[in-house]
């Protein structure tokens, strides 16, 4: 196993007497997708100006792609793409020229930046903002424009401080296809959201509240914990539902009959289940299926409900 | 059958040159919670303070609360509760002081006033920090005091604008307990960018360009769409939700947790049992199960965004 991206220990950020970030561990293994989730206020930006090197920690150690950030702040730049909650875009430029303004910065140039931008612009759907304002563009192009320009330089991780917040569903999906394409590219992405649903997106999720992490666990892991678990409904006539029942129980699984068929209830969805339901589906032509999948928002309000209880 | 609580007949409103809202037409029965959705810039908020007589408007007709919206709005602003999208109380008064205020303004005989605050508060939560200002208050617990002050004068149109924006859960789950409560004697129009705040709400208004593109409750909405949703269960959803793209007939695949969302054009596609033999031999992502399902609200919402909706 490769070292991980991201790895910070006892971090802590005090404001006077205000505590805003309390004793944080933090391990993002390479190439994955890490949500940092919580409300407003619990100390999500604190910790990602942390984690780049903006804001000197109280105490705590960070290494972040091999580098000791509290040590090396500017060394880690070369190697990181940040979007804050409000994308960086000088106004009064056009996007272009925005673009070729960042490209200096990184020391891209010339058939370097056109190759690079021309695949950006392509890929992000920016053509046509090209020549615009940022305060001339919609919120989602600006994001898109924001989160193409953090990775004009190719860094091997991305630092994404709300980048869906005030932006609509549709930009919002775009995003989000985007930022997978990045982590399957092998970039690793930390990204902080309030929208507690896009932890699905994920592949890890930490759970920050009043600036402790109350959960850190990938999502299948919080459902396993923090629901009743999934709940798989088959319709399927009288003669049928012993012959399910029986086959759709296990360990951890408690299987009943319903007004219309069986019922299973499990805390995981292993491949075994879902080919049992398969199966049994496939063999009555009128049989139906639904799954229930615990909804995120539920599993915080358990996680949050259990942390302040 | 008693009056609309709204309706509206080519309502506008203009900032300078900007048409904000650009013919609105809408009807609302009373005692249903509304969601205001669609696009940033498509009027949402001026079209909520519209309704709640905060601006001056022009129409061929528009009555709240069966009075005028282009006339004197002093009678609709009592009777509706306002919850805007920025911080709104005196940050320097108590919780308590906050509510003694509102009753006041609203001549609310101060032994009825205590009794609805005292019930408003023991619902939320906020009973232990009465004698706490408003400005010191938690995001969550500001937002809830801020639905409770609304709510206080009993108002028969309640309108919130994104009440629950980047509020923590428990606090969400509260301030909707209060909006359904509401809704027993109110109309409740409200925004969100939330899916499953928009999801459980009893009637959608989409809207787009300062123009409502649709109304109706979510199941009529999605009647709306022509597409068809598959639930596709297996050990790689993002593998499997590239895959499902490169169907002729996929308008749209997402991975979701354990499942990839696969959206299909029902005017294109096959029949059911064909789609379902091609989404399990995708041969990629480690299929197992496949689930026709409803339309989700998401999908539904894309749609939308998209313009596919007829």
């Amino acid at each position: 196993m490769s070292a991980p991206a991201i790895l910070a220990r006892g971090l802590t950020r005090r404001f006077g007497t205000f505590t805003a970030v309390d004793a944080l561990d933090i391990t993002v293994a390479s190439g994955t997708i890490h949500a940092f989730l919580g409300a407003n206020g619990s100390g999500k930006s604190t910790t990602i100006r942390m984690l780049i090197g903006l804001l000197r920690p109280t105490a705590g150690s960070i290494v972040v792609d091999g580098i000791d950030v509290i040590r090396h702040p500017r060394r880690v730049r070369d190697r990181i793409g940040y979007m804050g909650q409000r994308v960086s875009l000088y106004q009064g430029l056009t996007l272009r020229e925005n673009v070729e303004f960042y490209a200096g910065l990184y020391g891209i140039a010339g058939d370097e930046l056109a190759h690079r931008w021309g695949a950006l612009r392509e890929r992000f759907d920016l053509g046509e903002a090209e020549a615009e304002r940022p305060e001339d563009l919609s919120g989602g192009i600006r994001q898109r424009a924001g989160l193409a320009l953090a990775t004009l330089h190719r860094p091997r991780l991305l630092f994404l401080d709300e980048p869906t917040a005030g932006v609509d569903l549709h930009s919002r999906a775009l995003f989000w296809e985007l930022i997978q394409e990045e982590a399957a590219a092998g970039v690793t992405v930390f990204v902080t959201t309030h929208f507690l649903e896009e932890a699905d997106y994920c592949d890890w999720v930490s759970f920050i509240d009043n600036g402790r992490l109350i959960a850190d666990a990938p999502p299948e892991e919080l459902r396993r914990r923090f629901s009743p678990g999934y709940r798989i409904e088959l319709a399927l006539p009288p003669s049928a539902r012993a012959a399910a029942r029986a086959a759709l129980g296990g360990a951890e699984r408690a299987v009943a009959e319903t007004a219309d068929g069986v019922c299973v209830v499990s805390p995981r969805l292993d491949g075994a289940l879902l080919a049992a339901v398969a199966r049994l589906a496939a063999a009555e032509p009128g049989a139906r299926v639904r799954v229930e999948q615990p909804a995120m928002p539920e599993i915080f309000r358990r996680v949050l409900a259990e942390a302040r209880a | 059958m008693s009056e609309l609580a709204v309706r509206l007949r080519g309502l506008e409103k203009r900032f300078g040159r900007r048409r904000a809202l650009a013919g609105v037409d809408l009807d609302l029965a009373g005692r249903e919670i509304v969601a205001v959705v669609g696009p940033d810039g498509a009027g949402k908020t001026t079209l909520l303070r519209a309704l709640a007589g905060l601006l001056e408007v022009e129409a061929v007709e528009a009555r709240v609360l069966g009075h005028d919206l282009t006339g004197d709005v002093t009678e609709i602003k009592r009777r509706v509760g306002y919850v805007p999208q920025a911080f709104g109380l005196h940050r320097d008064l108590t919780v308590g002081e906050s509510l003694r205020f509102i009753a006041q303004l609203h001549r609310i005989p101060p032994a009825t006033a205590a009794a609805r605050a005292e019930a408003l508060l023991v619902r939320t939560g906020l009973r232990p920090f009465v004698d706490r200002p408003a400005g010191a208050l938690s995001g969550g617990m500001k937002q809830k005091l801020a639905v409770v002050s609304a709510l206080l004068p009993e108002p028969a149109l309640l309108v919130l604008d994104e009440p629950t924006a980047g509020v923590d859960v428990l606090a969400r789950r509260e301030i909707w307990a209060l909006l359904e409560a509401a809704r027993t004697h109110a109309l409740v129009v409200l925004s969100t960018s939330y899916v499953d705040e928009a999801a459980a709400c009893d009637r959608l208004v989409y809207l787009e360009s300062g123009r409502v593109l649709a109304a109706g409750t979510p199941t009529e909405l999605g009647g709306r769409v022509p597409l068809a949703l598959y639930r596709v269960w297996g050990d790689d959803p993002r593998a499997i939700a590239e895959a499902a793209r490169a169907l002729p007939y996929a308008q749209g695949a997402r991975a979701a947790g354990r499942c990839a969302h696969v959206t299909v054009w029902t005017g294109r596609a096959p029949e059911a049992a064909r789609i379902a033999a091609d989404l399990a031999g995708l041969g990629a992502g480690g299929v197992r199960l496949v689930e026709p399902a409803p339309l989700d609200m998401e999908s539904i919402l894309l749609a939308f965004a998209q313009g596919l909706a007829a």
